[in-house]
């Protein structure tokens, strides 16, 4: 059912007895090739286990025919009829085994496919109830933009926003990603699996992914008749935040084609607290929900998603400035006002921001003959308010108020495997109409892209070869509205290119060697090239440039990795260095204050540099006893503004973590029971620009900080529903320290100590007898 | 079969370039109501007679565009004036007066003005809010001898629900935000 037939003709053997069966076998959700997958043939009782590269062969064969078994760790029994007259290869699709619904990936030791790193089944487990950045944030090289402690915004290797790409569902996500307080509008419940994509697996998306692509995929839907329902609840002790999410799946029995998905989420949390004092209206609200509904046959399926996502976050009001003066008085004080603490309460006042995210989509797979095309139409809406601090209490209107409606169609075809090679090719069609009220920030516009790639996957025995490349047109007309009826127009057109060669070579099982080297291109935004306004939260006037070119960036990487046989010891090491030519940046211009009426603001202009960001990332694990794993991570980045030898602004600092976990011994009803702990030290950011020329911060970054946290999880069966229970403990010691990255470093401390509970109950049609 | 799913594929997917390239100009009206305050205006009437003086500070297309105009307030010198404050949109039409908002939320506003030390102008006899507490939407300035100088004036806003405004905070009270903060040169002569 899930496995499709290339066969292609091997000489025909007139010889009894000398046929070749030969296949590969991959994931059929990630497209990870499986190794050491058992192949039997029933008949022979024949059996093999597939290769690195998800390879098996078996010789000699008679004709006939003959049923096939194949079972890998992480997957589902499948079980094949084959009729063998000629030599024959298969290809093998394997879908993931559901065992129960939270059961993410299975960590196993087979090769990562280059240039994909995947949050693990347990890291996604404990980041439950947190933010979807957060939850990215496990992946080494993944840190933190934030805005307080609800807001936050996933950065790769120092780059964020509009220079990441985020696939929600294979639907390339439209926001208002372009700003720093905008988080994704995406509920993480939705993600079954997490993952960040580079290379050239990137140019499926966009030509525009600079800083690499975030991959947000729910599982695949119900395989088997019956059905599968789980309930996931938290509670966090800091501000009272607590979280329920439910999923209901079925397969019916009687239309097994038809499967079916309901999903939801609510989460609510109350102010947030600092190890001295509780800051007012940090509170939050988000409820989402999500209906899929699928339909499978072997040529055809196709798979409509609709999903909501609503939230209401609650903005510092120390940090929210009505000018200058009164930033530098709030930047100032040691300690936030007490008239903004104290509070502990869910409401929500001004200045808060409200954010709707509705995406419709409808997939389509079909084969031809080996062919295989895939047809996604998708439909996004975003709305998002917000509220400012207004002079007059009878004034109810949002202060920023954008709509964005995006639509975008994707073909794309794969092609037969060709030998060793493997490609697909694609068009993609968007076009987008944003349109504002209130104050102005960013214009109206109606942009729309056409674009198309073609990429191709050679392998062979140790060898993993790719290559692809990417074109894409832009146009973007833009409307501003002016008070007295005039309009500002602005057209632009811009052309993107981007390409990709990667390699990876295993000379022996537990070692992989991997290098590549990506061309990304990526146009201006339009808040880059006409945002024209004050910026409540920083106090300044920010200005765009309509003769911005596109950045174009050149991102060298190279990676080694080894995996002990023993599985008792792991290293995967990466460096990389990306150079971005035109790389857009805001620069102050502190000789040309923009005088209002609130007095003067300093005005900061988007323009262009060099840049180069070049760093390392390492992560090793060990078991030190057989039950007791170190995990060590390391991350450092350097950020060069190449055109003047300085260091860029805003740039991560260097980190390293260090965790103990140790892993108890199944017993009885109870499984997958550990506890950890683990320390991570951020350093200071001592690369900041040279502030001779004038001021580029309002504040030195902040000081070094360390973090300790605990976790423990065990699965216990009740009935026949094995249960999970974690508890978590953020900031152990209740330490106060800022982040670099968090705007609201300029004010407050960060959260304090935050014990999290979570409880996950899988109910499905086979657990329950 | 097949054929035909590839054509009803390629139908959709070509109908979609259509349909989505047709849709462009739609007739955009202005949408934008959000106050700005454009112009403060300040109004001096002589205590014993004398000319009206009124001195503005205007934005006309609000912040960023065109830099604002302000004018110098010039005064007589060892004179008495009788001062209100009106704040403007000339943006909208027609001309909102944002003055009247103020009064009508006295509670959560207050004006300071400061001059700077060696204008020879001092300010007093602030008018109140309901609670006694002062509002400043009308004011006496008294001159004394010839000096050039300066003088801020500061519009704050109280956003509490209530508002906890207090006759002691001072300007930079963090229970209060700036709505206005204008800085004009002051010539006595």
């Amino acid at each position: 059912m899930f496995l499709f037939l290339a066969i292609w003709a091997g000489e025909s053997s007139a010889q009894t007895c000398a046929l070749t069966l030969s296949g590969h076998a991959e994931d059929l959700d990630t497209r990870e090739k499986l190794a050491a997958a058992t192949v039997k043939l029933q008949e022979t009782g024949q059996q093999v286990l597939t290769d690195q590269n998800g390879d098996f062969r078996f010789t000699n064969l008679c004709p006939g025919t003959y049923t096939l078994e194949i079972t890998h760790v992480s997957c589902d029994l499948q079980t094949k009829r084959i009729v063998l007259s000629r030599d024959q290869h298969l290809d093998l699709l394997l879908p993931h085994a559901r065992k129960t619904l939270g059961e993410i990936v299975v960590e196993s030791q087979q090769p990562k496919p280059a240039g994909r790193q995947q949050i693990t089944a347990r890291d996604m487990e404990e980041t439950r109830g947190k933010t979807l950045a957060e939850a990215l944030s496990r992946i080494n090289g993944v840190t933190l933009l934030q805005t307080g402690s609800t807001i936050s915004k996933p950065v790769i290797h120092g780059l964020h926003s509009s220079r990441l790409l985020t696939i929600n569902n294979g639907v390339r996500q439209e926001g208002q990603q372009w700003g720093n307080e905008h988080a994704p509008e995406i509920d993480p419940f939705i993600a079954g699996k997490l993952s960040v994509v580079k290379g050239v697996d990137e140019l499926r998306y966009g030509s525009d992914a600079i800083g690499g692509v975030i991959l947000v995929e729910p599982r695949p839907l119900r395989d088997q008749p019956g059905y599968a329902a789980e309930l996931n609840t938290g509670y966090f002790t800091n501000n009272r935040q607590y979280v329920m999410s439910g999923v209901w799946e079925q397969q019916l029995k009687k239309v097994p084609a038809f499967r079916y998905r309901l999903q939801g989420t609510f989460r609510q949390g109350g102010n947030i607290n600092t190890p001295d004092y509780r800051l007012n209206n940090t509170a939050s609200r988000e409820a989402n929900f999500s209906v899929t509904a699928g339909w499978k046959k072997e040529k055809f399926n196709t798979e409509v998603f609709y999903s909501q996502f609503n939230t209401k976050i609650g903005i510092f009001p120390g940090s929210h400035i009505g000018n200058l003066t009164d930033l530098l008085n709030a930047i100032n004080a040691e300690k936030p006002d007490p008239v903004f603490l104290g509070q502990q309460t869910y409401a929500i006042n001004r200045p808060f921001q409200q954010v709707s995210h509705q995406l419709a989509k409808i997939k389509s797979g079909f084969s031809l003959g080996e062919h295989k095309f895939t047809l996604s139409v998708a439909g996004q809406f975003n709305h998002r308010e917000e509220y400012d601090i207004v002079r007059s209490s009878s004034n109810t209107r949002p202060q920023l108020d954008l709509s964005i409606a995006t639509f975008t169609e994707d073909l794309s075809w794969e092609h037969p495997r060709i030998g060793n090679f493997t490609g697909v090719a694609g068009v993609s069609f968007m076009q987008q109409d944003n349109s504002y009220s209130g104050r102005y920030f960013i214009p109206n516009y109606f942009s729309h892209t056409i674009g198309a790639y073609a990429l191709e996957k050679w392998r062979k025995h140790k060898w993993e070869l790719q290559a692809g490349v990417r074109y894409d047109a832009k146009n973007i007309d833009t409307r501003r509205l002016k008070f007295n009826g005039d309009t500002l127009d602005y057209n632009f057109s811009f052309s993107t290119l981007a390409a990709s060669v990667q390699a990876q070579y295993r000379p022996s099982t537990p070692w992989s060697i991997q290098t590549g080297i990506s061309l990304s291109t990526r146009a201006p935004y339009v808040n880059e090239l006409l945002s024209d306004g004050i910026h409540h939260g920083t106090a300044t006037y920010e200005r765009g440039n309509i003769f911005l070119r596109p950045e174009r960036s050149l991102n060298s990487t190279a990676g080694l990795r080894y995996d002990a046989p023993s599985k008792k010891f792991s290293a995967d090491w990466q460096v990389y260095a990306n150079y971005i030519h035109d790389f857009i940046y805001q620069q102050p211009r502190p000789d040309e204050p923009v005088l209002t009426i609130a007095g003067a603001f300093p005005l900061i202009e988007y323009t262009q540099t060099n840049a180069l960001l070049y760093g390392t990332d390492l992560a090793l694990t060990a078991k030190i006893l057989p039950r007791l794993e170190w995990e060590g991570k390391l991350s450092i980045l350097y950020a060069k503004d190449r055109s003047r030898n300085d260091w860029l602004i805003w740039m991560p600092s260097n980190r390293y973590t260090n965790e103990l976990t140790y892993q108890f011994k199944d017993k009885g009803r109870w499984k997958d029971s550990y506890i950890s702990a683990s320390w991570q030290h951020v350093d200071r950011q001592r690369r900041m620009p040279d502030e001779t020329n004038g001021k580029q911060d309002y504040k030195a970054p902040p000081a070094a900080y360390d973090l300790i946290a605990l976790n423990a999880s065990t699965t216990v069966k009740v009935g026949s529903v094995p249960m999970t229970f974690g508890i978590g403990v953020q900031n152990l010691l209740n330490t106060r320290y800022r982040d670099y990255l968090n705007s609201m470093r300029y004010f407050t401390d960060e959260q304090g100590r935050n014990i999290g509970f979570r409880l996950r109950v899988p109910i499905n049609s086979s657990n329950k007898q | 079969m097949k054929k035909q799913l590839m054509k009803i594929a390629f139908a959709a997917f070509a109908t979609g370039l259509v349909l989505t390239s047709c849709k462009k100009d739609k007739n955009e009206t202005e949408t934008n109501d959000e106050e700005v305050i454009t112009t403060m205006k300040l109004t001096f009437v002589p205590v014993g007679g004398g000319t009206t003086l009124t001195y503005q500070f205007e934005d006309a297309d609000g912040p960023g565009g065109l830099a604002p105009v302000q004018q110098d307030i010039l005064l007589a010198p060892s004179k008495t004036y009788n001062v209100s404050v009106q704040l403007l949109n000339v943006t909208a039409n027609p001309v909102d007066d944002i003055t009247t908002e103020i009064q009508a939320e006295k509670e959560a506003h207050r004006f300071y003005y400061i001059p700077a030390a060696g204008s020879n102008i001092t300010v007093s006899n602030l008018d109140n809010d309901d609670n006694g507490v002062p509002v400043g939407l009308t004011s006496t300035w008294t001159t004394t001898a010839a000096a050039t100088g300066s003088i801020r004036v500061v519009l704050r806003h109280y956003p509490g629900n209530p508002p906890g405004k207090a006759a002691a905070d001072a300007v930079d009270s963090p229970k209060s935000g700036t709505d206005i903060e204008v800085n004009f040169v002051t010539r006595v002569q």
